[in-house]
């Protein structure tokens, strides 16, 4: 016997039950940023272990998100590249449905 | 090395120089990698609070302002604290960007959340405020699912941690600092709880294995 509840948001469903591994923590994650959105910039391959590891992160905690998006957008400005076309990069690289960029 | 950036009102931020040396070593040269390190972190953390104002409601542009000196103050201060661990694996404008983008956002969560009571043990049950749209209905049965991991495989912590972080929206480091807890321990427990949640749903048969399931989440 189970009250009947409006069911959650099939959005809210994805982001409860996400699927996170490889685990890095908030802390390592803050020491990586930097090296990873200028691999996203150069498309640099760097150490491929540690780029699944930070998208997985960033997929699963939207504070940290937030922080890498701003630190993209200023290396993005620096190089003199697109910010936008960064972000949309950025995006691309932590969609779980994809994971497309290995 | 040359280093040109702007910093928030375009004014150019251009420094030559190793940054690390200039800014270990007193003299002339570390006053003026000070100098430019300090336009670097302020066109930073304006860039953050700029991107979350609409977090902060109506306030006005002393408020943002504020926020933005007191951000990159802070970020100086935990910047030159970790200056030697920089390893150079990035320009060392990304690296310092960083530190005002963390603290930055920080403080604007902080600000954003600052009158607004958070009851974690409100969160012992999902809270019903779903979808109600026909379109959902494809997806209710495996809702119902989740609904009922939470309530059955969870401990009462990761309950409370998960639905305050993914149901209330309650940004990390704002919940961590009502509880005491450092981000890093709440993310822990955020990750353990949805990997116990997938583990179930794999057993239940509502979440199909990792080897099948690329794609189709
Ligand atoms: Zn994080």
């Amino acid at each position: 016997m189970s009250t009947p509840h409006t069911p959650l948001e099939p959005d809210v469903v994805t982001r409860l039950i996400l699927d996170t591994d490889p685990w890095l923590s908030c802390d390592d994650c803050f020491r990586l940023v930097d090296t990873y959105v200028e691999s996203l910039l150069d498309d640099a391959g760097r150490d491929l272990a540690e780029r699944d590891a930070m998208s997985a992160h960033l997929r699963g905690c939207p504070a940290c998100l937030e922080e890498a998006a701003t630190v993209l957008v200023l290396a993005a400005e620096d190089r003199g590249s697109d910010p936008e076309a960064a972000l949309v990069h950025l995006e691309r690289t932590i969609d779980p449905s994809g994971r497309p960029e290995r | 090395m040359t280093t040109v950036g702007s910093d928030s009102v375009g004014t150019a931020v251009t420094f030559s120089g190793d940054w690390t040396r200039a800014l270990s070593v007193p003299g002339p040269d570390q006053d003026e990698a000070m100098r430019h390190l300090h336009l670097l972190l302020l066109r930073a953390s304006r860039t953050q609070v700029l991107r979350m104002r609409s977090s902060l409601g109506p306030v006005g542009s002393d408020v943002v302002e504020e926020i933005v000196h007191q951000a990159a103050d802070d970020a100086m201060m935990a910047l030159l604290g970790k200056l030697s661990s920089f390893e150079g694996r990035s320009r060392f404008t990304t690296w310092a960007y960083k530190f005002a983008v963390l603290h930055a956002a920080t403080h604007v969560r902080r600000r954003a959340w600052r009158d607004r009571d958070v009851h974690l043990d409100a969160l012992d049950v999902v809270p019903d405020r779903g979808a109600t749209s026909e379109q959902y209905a494809e997806a209710a049965d495996l809702a119902d699912a989740v609904r009922q991991a939470i309530d059955t495989v969870l401990s009462q912590h990761q309950r409370r941690i998960l639905l305050a972080l993914v149901v209330e929206e309650i940004p990390v480091d704002v919940l961590a600092d009502r509880l005491g807890a450092s981000r890093n321990a709440l993310y822990k427990t955020l990750h353990d709880a949805r990997r116990r949640l997938r583990t179930h749903l794999r057993e239940t048969g509502h979440l199909a294995d990792p080897d099948q399931q690329a794609g189709t989440t």
